[in-house]
């Protein structure tokens, strides 16, 4: 049953919003490899576009939004921009699973799971609902979870954490090689939230998938990605391995933002906030750099151009100060 | 100073089908937080630091023990009589979109409890304007540009220093922050967490700071003492550096080896500590509270509720028959 796991290819991508002001980009020509097998992380923080980004991967950016730009292709699939209607209703569930960002919510709460199983199942054409269920119960053992007591669960009865597990045991249970999580632990404990991310590195591993977890915790993402993408005001600004990114991080917003994480250990004086604000939808800037306002390395160059993002080894980055350093 | 000696709290559900249930939210707790002090209450969602910390702001009543504000028992004191005791106490919630009136300008919000106050204290209604635009000051936004405006016109960063301005507005001794930078974005919760450091050093205000995330109790002051609950008890209390560097109870252990490990910068801790997971939800009320979880447990700990204490050779107060030092936290490759 297992197909080899799809390779994601995002090129130029641009979302735009339509608002009174025009149409203004949330996501700006955003290229993005996915490899086959891989765990990439996007990190953001509010309106820096990564949930735009996420739901582009289904096409299923909604009004006032729209795809401007760009391509999203998946191996067996296809330019899943150029999808629509049941072409595109088929894809989702079957090729591309995704965990929203408040799974805790996203459950019927009128419903059993058991029942929105059978209705997931049936919207998708499933003849072997016995089957769906079978493996539906093997997923979520496979989670510790018992399997037959959570299908006849309602969602109130069930913890934030197994919650979780259903909307990650939905995402799979039609065998979506590609997975995107949006959020996967947040409102979760500390506990909770490590269970998780290690369900989600052992499920990735077992079922051969490609996967791509959204979130505003670096932590989320040094623990689960191989790879990690720093995405600000709808622009890429750095992507690497995500041991390098971390450990010799180029962009000055990336090495502000790692700065500003309270740590258990060190010296507490040294950790500090940006300055300044995260842009808006509304405030991001035109042209130029989208992160000059809060960048101590801000240049002449920065106000007018807008850095391209430029592979260095292994890593892309994207501004003007890093690039100079690399050929001066 | 405000301190609290056995705090019991018992919520009872009626259920039709079940019968009655009850939930033990607290179990004899005993706090100690001192005029300009710092104290944080961490542990799991439900564990009781949130019910532990409303009792504190007088937002919740307890059913034993007592909480004694500058040497006032609360509990012999009528509702109306404790109202001045705890307006000394300001609450700082959570999510600071959901806690400003949208339709009232920042100037609205802070007027109304200023004029209050200027009205029981004597002074001229020139005085509300000082002030507002004085404790704006004091959290570190510009009265000029922020006066005028609408919550929805701030970020979530200035919108929570406009709560924390709001609650300056009494001059309280004391700030009650539940989960206050869990909703500010990453790059600008050190901004927060610095300005609760700063009142309390410039203006002696102490800060009671419930949090499920460990590492943020270190940036209010090295000076404050956290404690760790478990199911309504508190299980581990100390000086914030000590119980984090060298925390003995195993459940302790566990919340700090739950921390995600920047890899590339750091090397996780030797000896983790991973709760077991019981499918069975009957919670056990005999014995020691985490027994059930807790990978180290022994016979002694099934009959027998361990007491928080001090045991030879551990600085801080600890509930555990057991206590051992384990290597749990990550550490800068730097240090390595």
């Amino acid at each position: 049953m297992s197909k080899q796991a799809p390779g994601v290819r995002i090129d130029g991508l641009t979302v735009v919003y339509k608002t009174p002001a025009g149409e203004l980009p949330a996501v700006r020509d955003v290229s993005l490899t996915l490899e086959p097998g891989s765990i990439t992380g996007i990190v953001g923080e509010s309106g820096s576009g990564k949930s735009t980004l996420a739901l582009s991967l289904l096409n299923a950016v909604q009004p006032p939004g729209r795809i401007s730009a760009g391509s999203v292709e998946i191996d067996g699939l296809g330019d899943v921009v150029g999808l629509g209607g049941e072409q595109l209703r088929k894809a989702r569930g079957r090729h591309i699973g995704y965990v929203f960002q408040a799974a805790q919510n996203s459950l019927n709460p009128l419903k059993t799971v058991g029942k929105q199983l059978l209705d997931l199942g049936r919207s998708h054409g499933v003849d072997d609902l016995r089957g769906l269920v079978r493996e539906a119960k093997e997923l979520l053992g496979r989670m510790g979870l018992d399997g037959a007591r959570v299908l006849d669960s309602h969602q109130h009865e069930l913890s934030g954490g197994m919650r979780q597990r259903v909307g990650i045991m939905l995402a799979l249970v039609l065998n979506a090689h590609v997975v995107v999580l949006d959020e996967p632990t947040t409102a979760l404990d500390m506990i909770t939230q490590a269970n998780i991310l290690k369900i989600v590195r052992e499920v990735h591993a077992e079922r051969g998938l490609t996967t791509l977890v959204i979130t505003h915790d670096i932590g989320v993402v040094a623990e689960v990605a191989d790879r990690l993408a720093v995405m600000y005001g709808g622009r890429l600004v750095e992507q690497g391995p995500t041991r390098e990114v971390l450990g010799s991080p180029r962009h000055p917003y990336t090495r502000g933002l790692i700065k500003a994480i309270p740590r258990l250990v060190g010296d507490i004086d040294e950790a500090r906030a940006l300055p300044g604000r995260p842009p808006t939808l509304a405030t991001v800037p035109k042209q130029g750099c989208v992160f000059r306002e809060r960048c101590a390395l801000r240049m002449d160059v920065c106000d007018d151009v807008d850095p391209e993002a430029v592979l260095q080894g292994t890593r892309t980055v994207a501004c003007h100060a890093v690039t100079v350093k690399e050929h001066a | 100073m405000i301190t609290g000696t056995g705090v019991v709290k018992t919520y009872k559900q009626r259920g039709k089908m079940l019968g009655a249930r009850e939930v033990r939210a607290l179990r004899g707790v005993d706090f100690a937080i001192p005029k300009g002090g710092a104290a944080s209450f961490i542990g799991e969602s439900g564990c009781g630091k949130t019910t532990l910390g409303r009792i504190i702001a007088g937002l919740e009543t307890y059913d034993e023990g007592e909480v004694v504000i500058d040497g006032v028992a609360m509990s012999g004191l009528k509702p109306k009589e404790r109202q001045p005791h705890f307006r000394k106490i300001q609450m700082i919630h959570q999510d600071p979109y959901s806690a400003l009136n949208p339709t009232r300008t920042i100037h609205q919000t802070l007027h109304a409890p200023l004029s209050l106050r200027a009205r029981q204290t004597g002074r001229p209604r020139s005085w509300i304007e000082e002030r507002a635009a004085e404790v704006l000051s004091l959290v570190g936004l510009d009265p000029g540009s922020v006066l005028a405006r609408y919550p929805h016109q701030l970020s979530g960063g200035m919108r929570q220093r406009v709560v924390i301005a709001r609650a300056l507005t009494v001059d309280p001794e004391m700030l009650v922050a539940d989960e206050a930078v869990s909703m500010i974005d990453v790059s600008l919760r050190l901004g927060i967490l610095a300005l609760l450091k700063d009142l309390r050093e410039r203006l002696g205000v102490s800060v009671l700071f419930i949090t499920h995330d460990v590492a943020t109790a270190r940036y209010i002051g090295d000076d404050g003492e956290l404690y760790v609950i478990y199911r309504g008890q508190v299980v581990e209390r100390g000086a914030v550096d000590t119980v984090i560097a060298d925390p003995v109870h195993p459940y302790t252990q566990s919340l700090l080896s739950a921390i995600p490990v920047l890899h590339g910068l750091e090397q996780p801790g030797e000896q983790p500590v991973v709760p077991l997971e019981s499918l069975d939800e009957s919670r056990s009320d005999e014995g020691c509270l985490f027994a059930r979880r807790c990978p180290f447990r022994a016979d002694r700990c099934e009959g027998e509720r361990p007491l928080l204490q001090i045991t030879d050779g551990v600085p801080q107060e600890h509930a555990c028959f057991y206590p051992e030092r384990r290597n749990v936290i990550a550490r800068p490759l730097s240090e390595v």
